[in-house]
């Protein structure tokens, strides 16, 4: 039946939001490359400006729409695929097939479900219905129904009894699940629940809060082979969506009985609904009792099988890939970039310890209640990667950047009512506040007792505080230096604890030997002679990371994910990054976003999983001894800081707040052009606005509209202002000069370095992909006649739309004007001026 | 009421220690072959017979005997009338060889006797042994098994359900009241 | 904390810090990547005289608890490991991994480059090591000097039988250094067992009309269990259902003509996929040998080969052609370990089943 498949439909995840951010989209390239290797035609719908994936099929099988039902039959109705994808894009495309297999159109055209059987499909996410399947294989579930008006859900919960948990049936949106203690949260919730949900309708549970939630990443083929590939532990309990939870890996508080349950669990799922490829189950484990229920079947990629991937090194969605197309685990080889030749059916065994720390977008939505709970509100993650507890957990809070200088937040402003209450209500960034609890003297059997985190990660909080007692009692001490860095502490921390400044004390840990060991991240804990491209800093004996070549670019990642522009600049460092490929360099990467595109191993040379913080980032320098390190633009401490260490730094993706210099707090039109020393080439005219219009300052100009709807005249006029400002004010690389139209003329009001957003924009719509211009021109490898001679045609009618996207719904905020600094993602849309208004 | 006594994983397991005790009843798979009763006796001589490849390397010719019966509303292992066993595609000869008869249950042993027959017919092995999944008691004639993957006593008026995965799904042995 | 140190026979040294007791102790070193269960590892009687290294770098976060002992008594020589945590989780709240190593005189040591040295025992092989406190010539010539018994079974084994009374399958467990979770599975199957030290005649097994007889796991060379051990083993086997495990796989596999080969890096962890030859299906399994069968030597009418790793390709399984016997090198009870291959206990309750009346 597999071998007939040749030509396949993904289905893809739409614009970055709360639930999923590039992990899906790098997750699809992976896949399109199995393809591909496969000799499979892949078609793609997304309409994420930002996709890796959409730039990695040919534009014939691209589909830059909204991933919606009608748009995905229009697609099958037309091009006949063989098979379609339901796995790649999140809660959305399962949904999306869900409701393709419900009204035919599958059938109708047969079209084969590739992963998940049809049977299967039919209850995932819907947890009325995926409850009463488990309950049916007799595995435990927690006691549930689903209610349809407001009279039911009160009768339910009556007899459930409070607390009590909601879920909206079939969400349009990836937020699971909301607490409820009185009868008052669950109107409010349940009323809120049916608007999200497909079906109007909502399940009330039984309350699990308070118990541990294990997560269980498994793959499987289709002769019924399985391995574990990774366990993943919530430190906060359950109450806490996974999403909000710092998550560590490998599980850590598990005893052999409760790890060998949950996994012949998993497998046992995993045969009964007939899974091919990654599945993700999630459990609440209640120690005390011996006992555990299953919580969510999630049967597709998501950012908890991207971390089982980054964390072990297993190729999770390349080999799902084979796997869905019947391959078997025993035929599968690794994809290239993997330098290590183990076979892809040894369960992935780990040495190091990884502790993913969620980031909150509160800073840039501050309206938004920040109380954790079942619903996720965090936008980003970073990961640290150690060999001890400590080490782990210090090295993701760094890479959160609390401090563009490396230092740790303090919560001493909090009184100790607010400490008792932050304790029993979390609020976003907890960590801090625990530590902050144990500093006051709060035992660890209280806490415990208040929250529910396993006394462990208690008593790790607390070792981290002894260090940082014992670094404060003896400055300058190398023995104390050597403990700082051993359990993860930064420089940066180091010196504001020593009140030294920082250079000191890397001058005491030259002097004194004090080097990072980096050790190789690969499957098999050392038990096989392994090569790896994978590597993380810790303070031991041996190092395993030498220098990859004398012609070495570094590229500084992004990070955990945020709000604002900066949305895309994961999207921006992996286009960079193909380039410097194309341009012969080896390239070395530092990242802590697990699901970050540019992490894939096929992008880069070698990999470091790091903190993007300055001494780190100097440690691996040190190894490396780069050409030259591309540092993104919001890095303004780092830049400097390498600038004064003589280090050929270059700036990219863009600083997105230096040198713009405007006449007015607003604009209608933008124009954007690229310019080097010899050429300035006009690329786009675009009309500039609000969600809902003119706007009234720049930060509302989060949609670009092409082709503007100036006058001819005003098109002339706009060119040769524009020409002639840059002849006065010279400038290199992408900027935009803003106009406002104001009695029927063309205003200047200002220049700004082209947004990030904007970039993807004119990759998309000029087919002329402007991240290699930028890296080339930072490369000194601009060939001036090429840029003379590009294919542009500035006064071309193609529509084409960009919006940004808003995180408002998931936030629980009302809908507002969305600000650039307050976008998730963003869509674009081609095509008729009615469509483009549509695609919202 | 349906009550699930042999699961997936037990079914598999009795099959794989048929597999062995036909090795070591036989001392290996010389001159081996076997045959199935249809339907699900023939999926089971194929799963047997796939192991027996697994284990030997050599492969067992599998054939297959057709059990008619007078009426069609009776159980394959009903007991009104004598069932018929025809010949439906056996093409290898038996002569001489070791006949494994393979069915799923062992009920009065009406069909073995006239799957027998139906194997006497064609030719003259050295010796027949008998493999079910189930011995359910109750028989009629003086049949045994010679390799039983699971006995359940039962009474007359329940049923018993086997389920191949080929044609049934799943694997599974039930025990139904009537 | 104290410094303390692990030096081997090749002269290099670990400084770490001292945990459990702080005895001084010599064994051969042996590396595991089990990432759950360190202490059914530890409480096992198969590393009697051996010093585990763990690749796990978190180690005592569980702490101890009442149903993860694979022995009462631990034997092991030491306990290698780059974090330990001092949980105790018991209902006393009083037995960390700290304690009880000092209980039982098994010293620990942390902060060891554990990933460096699992990489070095991954190409030299066997090495003998000692923990001590002071890392200098002295430590070195006591290391050099130490000769490690062979005789292991002897010294775990119970030395009298004893018996686990239940309604069901009446089945003889022969010790040669068992672990628990054996006992474990045929308790939850309501075996009566009746477990017979290591040197128990056929005769004296025979007399007790078992209905099926388990070989069990123990420690050392299979090579140094006397030959009247196989004696036994050859004259139980035509007569009793026969199931053995680990030390007893190895004895089955001698008793039947096969020869064992050292392995040159022992294979100790749950993570190898082994191929179920019957059925081609893939499991996992706690493997931890240092011998391994020889496949040249296996007698292809005497025995069948029945698990195969796919990793290294050992023989992890063999049956008996002309009798209900058989063997698996890795563990089937999961504790600690994946449970696929665990209804190779039920295997044996149905054969001992059709071996009724």
């Amino acid at each position: 039946m597999a071998n007939d498949i040749q030509k396949i439909l993904i289905i893809g995840g739409g614009p970055t939001e709360i639930g999923h951010e590039t992990e899906l989209d790098s997750g699809t390239v992976q896949i399109i490359q199995a393809f591909q290797k496969l000799g499979i035609r892949s078609l793609l719908i997304d309409n994420n400006p930002f996709s890796v994936a959409l730039e990695s099929v040919q534009p014939t099988n691209m589909f830059i729409q909204s991933v919606t039902t009608e748009n995905v039959t229009r697609i099958i109705e037309r091009e006949q695929p063989d098979a379609i994808l339901p796995t790649a894009g999140g809660v959305s495309a399962i949904s999306v097939c869900q409701e393709l297999q419900e009204t035919g159109v599958l059938a109708e055209n047969n079209v084969q479900l590739l992963g998940i059987p049809s049977e299967s499909l039919s209850v995932i996410n819907n947890p009325e219905r995926i409850n009463a399947v488990l309950a049916q294989m007799n595995l435990p579930v927690i006691e549930s129904e689903s209610v349809g008006t407001l009279d039911e859900a009160i009768t339910v919960a009556g007899r459930i009894g409070y607390p009590v948990i909601v879920k909206p049936v079939a969400p349009k949106i990836d937020m699971s699940r909301m607490l409820c203690d009185t009868e008052a949260d669950m109107i409010e919730a349940v009323s809120k629940g049916f608007n999200w949900s497909r079906f109007g309708q909502c399940v009330i549970e039984q309350s699990i809060v308070g118990l541990k939630e294990i997560e269980m990443v498994a793959i499987r083929d289709g002769r019924g082979t399985q391995l574990l590939i990774s366990g993943l532990e919530n430190i906060d309990p359950i109450g806490i969506h996974s999403g909000d939870s710092m998550v560590v890996a490998p599980t850590l508080t598990l005893t052999n009985q409760d790890y060998q349950r949950l996994r012949d669990t998993t497998f046992f799922i995993g045969t009964q609904f007939n899974f091919t490829g990654a599945m993700h189950i999630h459990f609440a484990l209640d120690q005390a009792h011996d006992a555990y229920f299953v919580t969510k079947v999630t049967p597709y990629l998501d950012r908890g099988t991207a971390l089982a991937s980054t964390v072990t090194g297993y190729p999770i969605a390349f080999v799902s890939a084979m796997l869905y197309l019947q391959t078997n685990l025993t035929d599968v080889k690794l994809p290239d970039g993997y330098r290590y030749q183990q076979s892809l059916l040894l369960e992935p065994t780990l040495d190091h310890v990884t502790v993913r720390m969620p980031m909150w977008p509160f800073e840039d939505v501050p309206e938004a209640d920040q109380h954790l709970s079942t619903v996720m509100h965090a936008v980003g993650s970073t990961i640290g990667v150690g060999r001890s507890a400590e080490e782990a957990i210090l090295k993701a809070l760094r890479s959160s950047q609390f401090s563009p200088r490396d230092e740790l937040t303090s919560r001493s402003d909090l009184t100790d009512y607010e400490i008792i209450s932050l304790l029993i209500h979390p609020l976003a960034s907890r960590v801090l506040v625990l530590i902050e609890a144990l500093r006051r003297g709060y035992q660890i059997d209280e806490l415990t007792e208040l929250t529910k985190i396993d006394p462990f990660y208690f008593q790790k909080f607390k070792h981290i505080l002894a260090v940082e007692e014992l670094i404060k009692s003896k400055p300058l001490d190398p023995t104390v230096l050597k403990e700082a860095r051993y359990y993860g502490f930064g420089d940066g921390m180091v010196a504001r604890l020593w009140r030294v400044d920082f250079d000191t004390v890397r001058q005491i840990a030259n002097e004194h030997d004090i080097t990072p060991t980096y050790k190789g991240i690969e499957p098999t804990a050392a038990e096989f002679p392994s090569q790896t491209s994978t590597f993380y800093s810790t303070f031991e004996n041996e190092n395993e990371s030498t220098q990859l070549s004398e012609h070495t670019a570094l590229v500084l990642g992004r990070g955990g994910n945020q709000l604002g522009p900066n949305a895309s600049a994961d999207y921006f460092t992996t286009e960079m990054l193909k380039q410097l490929n194309k341009s012969g360099y080896k390239t070395v990467t530092i990242n802590t976003n697990s699901n970050a595109g540019s992490l894939m191993k096929s992008l880069t040379d070698k990999q470091y999983i790091e903190p993007i913080q300055l001494g780190d980032v100097l440690n691996v320098v040190q190894i490396e001894h780069p050409e030259v390190i591309f540092v993104p633009g919001n890095r303004h401490y780092l830049t400097r800081e390498l600038r004064a260490r003589k280090l050929p730094v270059a700036v990219l993706p863009p600083d997105q707040e230096q040198r713009s210099e405007l006449v007015y707090d607003h604009a209608e039109i933008g124009l954007d052009l690229f310019v080097t020393a010899q050429h300035t080439v006009p690329i786009l005219l675009s009309d500039l606005r609000s969600e809902q219009g003119l706007a009234t300052s720049l930060s509302q100009l989060t949609v670009m509209k092409t082709p503007s709807q100036v006058t001819k005249t005003q098109f002339d006029d706009i060119l040769s202002h524009a020409t002639n400002y840059l002849t006065e004010h010279p400038r290199t690389g992408l900027v935009q000069l803003l106009y406002t139209i104001e009695r029927g003329k063309a205003i200047f009001a200002g220049i700004r370095p082209t947004r990030l957003t904007a970039i993807a924009f004119l990759n998309k719509v000029t087919g002329i992909n402007w991240i290699r211009m930028l890296v080339r021109q930072a490369l000194g490898e601009i060939d001036e006649a090429l840029i003379a001679d590009l294919p542009l045609d500035i006064r071309s009618n193609r529509i084409a739309v960009l919006r940004g996207t808003f995180p408002f719904k998931q936030l629980q905020v009302p809908e507002k004007l969305g600000l650039t600094t307050q976008e998730v993602g963003a869509k674009i849309g081609f095509g008729t001026a009615e469509e483009t208004d549509l695609t919202d | 009421m349906a009550k699930v006594v042999v699961d997936a994983m037990a079914m598999q397991r009795a099959l794989t220690r048929i597999t062995y005790e036909i090795i070591e009843h036989n001392k290996g798979i010389d001159g081996l072959v076997i045959l199935g009763i249809k339907t699900r006796g023939v999926f089971l001589a194929e799963r047997i017979a796939s192991r027996l490849k697994q284990l030997e390397n050599a492969s067992v010719p599998v054939g297959e005997l057709d059990v008619t019966k007078y009426r069609d509303d009776i159980e394959h292992d009903g007991t009104e009338n004598d069932p018929k066993v025809t010949v439906s595609k056996i093409d290898f000869p038996i002569t001489d060889k070791k006949v494994i008869l393979v069915d799923d249950v062992l009920y009065t042993g009406r069909t073995i006797r006239a799957a027998m027959s139906a194997i006497m017919d064609l030719g003259r092995p050295k010796q027949i042994n008998l493999a079910v999944l189930v011995d359910r008691g109750h028989r009629e004639l003086p049949i045994r098994a010679d390799f039983v993957g699971k006995n359940i006593p039962s009474s007359q008026n329940e049923r018993i359900k086997v389920s191949v995965t080929e044609i049934d799904g799943q694997d599974s042995v039930e025990i139904m009241r009537q | 904390m104290t410094q303390r140190y692990l030096i081997l026979e090749d002269g290099s040294v670990y400084a770490g810090n001292g945990f459990g007791a702080g005895a001084t102790t010599t064994g051969e070193i042996v590396f595991n990547t089990s990432m759950v269960g360190y202490q059914e590892v530890v409480t096992n009687q198969i590393y009697h005289n051996q010093i585990i290294v763990y690749s796990q770098p978190i180690i005592g976060a569980t702490g101890i608890s009442h149903d993860s002992y694979e022995s009462i008594l631990p034997t092991a020589k030491g306990m290698v490991v780059r974090d330990v945590a001092t949980i105790s989780k018991n209902r006393q709240r009083s037995l960390s991994l700290d304690q009880f190593l000092k209980q039982h005189n098994i010293p620990g040591i942390s902060d060891v480059d554990t990933r460096q040295l699992i990489r070095k025992l991954q190409s030299v092989g066997t090495i003998k090591g000692s923990i001590v406190d002071v890392a200098d010539d002295h430590a070195f010539d006591q290391l050099h000097a130490t000769v490690l018994t062979n005789q292991q079974v002897a010294q775990v084994a119970t030395p009298k039988p004893y018996p686990n009374p239940n309604t069901g399958y009446n089945v003889v467990v022969i010790d040669f250094g068992l672990k628990h979770g054996i006992l474990r599975q045929l308790s939850q199957r309501h075996c009566n067992v009746t477990v017979l030290p290591w040197n128990a005649d056929a005769q004296a097994i025979i007399s007790l009309d078992p209905d099926g007889v388990i070989l069990s796991t123990g420690p050392g060379s299979p090579l140094d269990v006397p030959e009247s051990v196989l004696e036994m083993v050859r004259t139980i086997q035509e007569r009793i259902p026969l199931f053995a495990v680990g030390l007893g796989h190895e004895l089955f596999a001698l008793a039947n003509g096969a020869s064992m080969t050292r392995l040159g890096t022992a294979h100790h962890g749950p993570n190898h996929p082994i191929r179920k030859i019957i059925t081609n299906d893939i499991i996992y399994a706690e493997e931890a040998q240092e011998y391994v069968v020889d496949s040249e030597t296996v007698d292809r009418n005497r025995l069948i080969t029945t698990y195969l790793d796919l990793i290294d390709g050992s023989i992890q399984g063999l049956r008996h052609r002309d009798y209900p016997a058989f063997s698996v090198q890795f563990f089937p009870d999961g504790a600690p370990g994946p449970h696929d291959s665990v209804d190779l206990f039920d295997e044996f309750m149905e054969i001992m089943g059709t071996r009724e009346g």
